[in-house]
């Protein structure tokens, strides 16, 4: 194994980047000491999403672009929801709204959970994966395990399974399931609220690279919530606006190394979704729990290392038990599980909070709610030009790192934005190539 | 138990959402006793730890699109001892094997601004299209409990209870009412294969065929009764047309219903 | 059972019902009733009478079930649901046994001591659990389940006055009323200002229980009422099985070219054989935990028409959709008489109703009679 005598010039290399969602490469080449290249390279081949929503009807999209991620599948629900109630002008209930929320609320859970224990915290312990770290921290591991377990049960109940729930339809939903399961669920997520704090606490002590970078965070805001299904897209530089402007200010780019199209905004420049870009944003819309448990760990915005987000990412599990457990509580439930939905000619816009940020669909329909045209951003192809910029930044100061400890450090500054590259193409690869 | 060795495990991706190897992550309290029946030796969602082959079991998630994939999946065999497909793409080309309908070409324009930078083949395709395959477990998404099923028949040299009849009798069985005839909904349960546990109609919608044809489905007396109550032959082309769409019963379905 | 004069008849007002359900769950019934649940008439616990399906009517055809409301508000104003009473005696998947590797020793699973006090049973339906009682009891091979299940139970039935369009239980003379059976009868007298039942007893326990209640007996208006009732149910089927030639008709054409008309219109999915109350097809499962120290057998429903139901070393002996759908028809109302002693259909009309496609017995059986076997394919 190579030390800190490792040459100046270099190739890192991953193939086949673990741990995140989907088939990615990374590839970095370095040049007397400096980086010439960074590339998040995804070859995952391309799905063609969009080409075949042609001619599907105005039914079908949230069933089919769940399969975009099987991780998220709620968020594409969601989202295209959204978009085609807002092509069709369908107002939903005050009730519908609120279970949407609860269902959005356990996925977040079931995903983070999965990326702070399973995905993300080995790299901080040094661990090649959690059933390694589960014989060293086995009390962490099972409560990980638990937890996300009940964030499952939350879109198993609402949604009908975890992965590509069955009860999402335009409208609403296909059935409320009894109140009393509901309410069942309350004892477990009390643990897990608990459970969200002891992990807020935990993450909190893992050691932090030290990486502040200047970033353009963009999330959605609502007046009243931390914003997760609805909200105006805003930004810590000054961006306001309604989610139908978005194509005026987001443009999509295609490079050559990707088969993942790139987001970047007006000027070109790139910007940060995600919970890091949230927490920045909404901090004073979180519950007070959660605000109270990131203030005694020394969490308030702006946090500007992304190697934190694993906090974060742990401070907005807490939240999603808290807001969960309102929503159960707060007792109110659907009389119809669905409102009435008639297509009409038109195109709709809709974006919502996936775990890892932003997630925007557009449709545009006929009169009979046949789709002409769609359009799908999901958040990682968003993040994939800050990702490439945080290694060319993040390289550079640690060559004195061995090829494999780069190497490492290099996937987790990946992984701190919690790629899913189902999404973004829907893998990653690392390549570090170094040069004289 | 130390010195017997542990069968090693790999799983492989290829065009799919993830969310099939993500069932077995989904296992939460079953995770660690797997992996202490297993050596869990190449899953890269889960772990950066790659031991080489050979390999005992190989579960493949994914479909095949690419001339690269075509050349991947022949060397996993070669490693694996078993391989199992794992979920609809593994195993009838996915909701990506649209494209199989239409050409591709037109496709990668209406995604992409540089389709040069693509490089895809005209088809998405099962595995079993590409190599022999050893078993294959239905689903879009597979379900989590059929899985660990699967991988414990296997260590336990049976064969896994994942019964090819309808989703009808599942759904008999736990006493659900017929959304079909109480309801007059489009229901392809008497169609699909079992293994979800008649998930949609619990949930007072029909089936839409996520684990593909059962075993001697008759697809054209169902779209015939379908046809007969109104339904358009579009929409019985779209209803055949979905996550399994080129299993071959419901793509020859879809075909008979195309442009009439 | 019964003595030679004919018990008594009383009269029940329709609030004492749930008198006699309080008694039940008192002696340590667990009382399951008709309810309304996601558009149908199903069988669940009951506790209350509010819980029943008052002034819904069950509208059946071919491949077509709809809840409508009725005029009145009848408890028992629907013909039957889209499940049978099998549900509880011969559940759709059960333990059987747990097996350790180590001692290689089965432990069969506890017996469910669960008492059942079945509340609304048809005629049709008692026919078909005197059939499953042959089956699965009084033959050589007894299921000890069942049998308990069953012997513990309490069956109060109910006349059947609104008779589905899909019913043929009076050309099979398994109903619509109800002759034995049953523990308590009811007949449910509905009118604009009255609302009760007649009520009689068919076994001592049901007697015991009755005896508890202090009714006035029955007046022979009432009972006319009553007969008039069934009378007009009776009357009101116009589906037939001529259960006699059904079967003649069945064991001479096995080579039938309809069979093969059949066979391209069935589904095979099954649901005929799920809502059976008389199929008693299982099979068996079995799984081991992770480390394959331990298994269990499960035995679960199974039916005629999966193409593992005749799966022997070799092959399927029934691959086609014709071939398993002969199976099931010949056995039902033709093999089924030679095995049993009874015709395997009861005429509750399920099969009709809950075929996705509508296949209707009473209608196929006829194709059969034009073509004798010189002239089948």
């Amino acid at each position: 194994m190579k030390t800190s005598d490792a040459p100046k010039n270099s190739t890192i290399k991953v193939d086949y980047l673990a741990r995140v969602e989907g088939e990615g490469s990374l590839y970095v080449k370095i040049k007397k000491g400096q980086v010439t290249d960074a590339r998040l390279k995804i070859f995952e081949p391309p799905r063609f999403f969009e080409a075949f929503l042609r001619g599907r009807t105005w039914k079908e999209p949230p069933d089919i672009t769940a399969r975009i991620c099987g991780i998220c599948p709620v968020a594409y629900q969601m989202s295209s929801c959204h978009a085609i109630e807002d092509a069709f002008g369908v107002k939903i209930s005050p009730e519908i709204r609120e279970l949407r929320r609860l269902l959005y609320c356990g996925e977040w859970i079931e995903s983070h959970v999965l990326h702070v224990y399973m995905l993300h915290a080995p790299d901080f312990l040094g661990y090649q994966d959690v059933i390694a770290l589960s014989k060293d921290h086995p009390e962490a591991a099972q409560r990980g395990l638990r937890m996300k377990k009940i964030g499952n049960d939350i879109v198993t109940l609402l949604g009908g399974r975890e992965i590509h729930p069955i009860n999402v339809r335009v409208g609403g939903f296909y059935k409320i399931p009894a109140k009393k399961r509901f309410a069942e669920l309350l004892e477990n997520l009390k643990w897990a609220r608990d459970a969200a704090v002891e992990t807020v606490r935990w993450a909190a002590t893992l050691p932090m690279p030290d990486f502040e970078q200047d970033y353009t965070f963009v999330a959605l805001r609502h007046a009243e919530e931390y914003g997760m299904n609805e909200g105006r897209l805003v930004s810590n530089k000054g961006l306001d606006i309604d989610i139908h402007q978005y194509n005026h200010t987001f443009f999509e780019k295609h490079v050559a190394h990707s088969n993942a199209l790139q987001s970047v905004m007006e000027d070109g420049s790139n910007y940060f979704v995600g919970p890091l870009a949230r927490f920045n944003l909404n901090f004073d819309r979180l519950s007070p729990l959660a605000r109270e448990i990131a203030r005694e760990v020394g969490y308030e915005p702006p946090v500007t290392n992304p190697f934190r987000s694993i906090v974060v990412r742990s401070i907005e599990t807490l939240y999603a038990f808290d807001e969960a457990i309102r929503i159960i509580e707060a007792d109110v439930f659907p009389e119809q599980a669905a409102v009435e939905v008639r297509p009409r000619a038109g195109t709709g816009y809709g974006c919502t909070e996936a775990p890892r940020g932003i997630l925007f669909h557009r449709y545009k329909f006929d009169e009979r709610g046949t789709i002409l045209d769609a359009q799908i951003v999901p958040p990682t192809s968003q993040n994939q030009s800050t990702i490439e910029r945080d290694l060319r930044n993040f390289v550079p100061r640690n060559l004195d790192l061995s090829d494999e400890e780069l190497t490492w450090k290099c996937e987790q500054a990946i992984r701190n934005y919690d790629p899913c590259i189902s999404c973004a193409t829907h893998f990653l690869k690392l390549d570090i190539e170094r040069e004289s | 138990m130390a010195e017997i060795k542990k069968p090693k495990l790999a799983v492989w991706k290829f065009a799919s959402c993830d969310g099939c190897q993500l069932s077995l992550l989904d296992c939460e309290d079953e995770l660690l006793a797997v992996a202490d029946s297993v050596q869990i030796a190449n899953f890269p969602e889960a772990s950066r730890e790659i031991i080489k082959g050979p390999y005992d079991i190989s579960l493949v998630e994914g479909s095949i699109t690419t001339p690269h994939d075509a050349e991947r999946i022949h060397r996993i065999r070669r490693q694996s001892k078993l391989l199992i497909t794992i979920g609809a793409c593994a195993t009838a080309g996915g909701i990506q094997a649209l494209r199989n309908f239409t050409s591709v070409d037109s496709y990668v324009t209406t995604v992409y601004a540089t389709p040069a930078y693509i490089s895809t083949l005209k088809k998405s395709t099962p595995i079993s299209e590409h190599v022999p395959v050893d078993f294959e477990l239905r689903g879009c998404p597979v379900n989590k409990y059929q899985l660990l099923e699967v991988i414990n028949a296997y260590l336990n040299g049976r064969k896994p209870n994942t019964p090819p009849h309808s989703v009808c009798m599942e759904c008999k069985s736990k006493g659900l009412v017929c959304v079909a005839v109480a309801q007059k909904t489009v229901c392809m349960g008497p169609l699909t294969h079992a293994g979800c546990g008649a998930l949609c109609p619990e949930y007072n919608r029909g089936c839409f065929g996520c684990y593909g044809p059962k075993e001697t489905p008759n697809t054209a007396s169902l779209a015939a009764w379908w046809r007969e109550h109104g339904e358009k032959n579009t929409d019985i082309m779209r209803s055949f047309r979905g996550f399994n769409a080129y299993a071959e019963p419901f793509r020859k379905e879809s075909e008979a219903h195309e442009n009439i | 059972m019964n003595k030679k004069s004919k018990p008594s008849t009383h009269t029940l007002p329709a609030s004492q019902l749930q008198k006699i359900i309080d008694l039940l769950y008192d002696q340590g019934y667990t009382v399951i009733g008709p309810q309304r649940r996601d558009n149908a008439i199903i069988y669940d616990e009951i506790t209350s009478t509010d819980a029943l399906p008052a002034g819904w009517i069950d509208v059946q055809e071919g491949g077509t079930y709809q809840l409508q409301r009725r005029d009145d508000d009848a408890w028992f104003g629907y013909a039957v649901g889209p499940h049978s009473w099998k549900q509880f005696l011969f559940p759709a998947k059960k333990k059987l046994f747990t097996i350790e590797r180590e001692t290689f020793r089965a432990q069969a699973e506890p017996a469910d001591k669960t008492r059942y006090a079945f509340l609304g049973v048809r005629s049709c339906e008692l026919h078909a659990i005197a059939i499953q009682d042959k089956v699965f009891r009084d033959g050589p091979y007894a299921d000890p389940a069942y049998s308990r299940l069953r012997n513990n139970a309490f069956f109060i039935a109910v006349n059947c006055t609104e008779p589905a369009a899909t019913c043929f239980c009076s050309s099979m003379n398994t109903g619509p009323g109800a002759e034995s059976g049953y523990d308590l009868l009811l007949t449910e007298l509905i009118s604009s200002d009255q609302h009760e039942f007649l009520i009689s007893s068919g076994s001592a326990k049901g007697r015991a229980l009755l005896g508890t209640m202090e009714l006035p007996e029955a007046t022979p208006a009432a009972r006319e009422r009553s007969q008039e009732l069934l009378t007009r149910a009776a009357e009101k089927m116009h589906r037939r099985m001529d259960t006699e030639k059904a079967r003649k008709l069945l064991l001479a054409n096995p080579e039938h070219p309809h069979w093969q008309e059949l066979g391209t219109r069935c589904l095979n999915c099954a649901n005929c054989t799920m809502v059976c109350p008389t199929c008693f097809c299982s099979t068996v499962e079995d799984v081991t935990n992770l480390t394959g120290d331990t298994a269990e057998r499960w035995r679960r429903w199974d039916s005629c028409f999966t193409m593992g139901h005749s799966y022997i070393h070799g092959g399927h002996i029934r691959s086609s959709g014709a071939a398993r759908y002969r199976q099931w028809l010949t056995h039902k109302l033709a093999t089924w008489v030679d095995q049993f002693g009874v015709s395997g259909c009861v005429g509750c009309g399920r099969c009709i109703t809950w075929c996705p496609v509508a296949i209707d017995v009473t209608e196929e059986i006829t194709k059969f009679e034009p073509v004798t076997r010189d002239t089948a394919a």
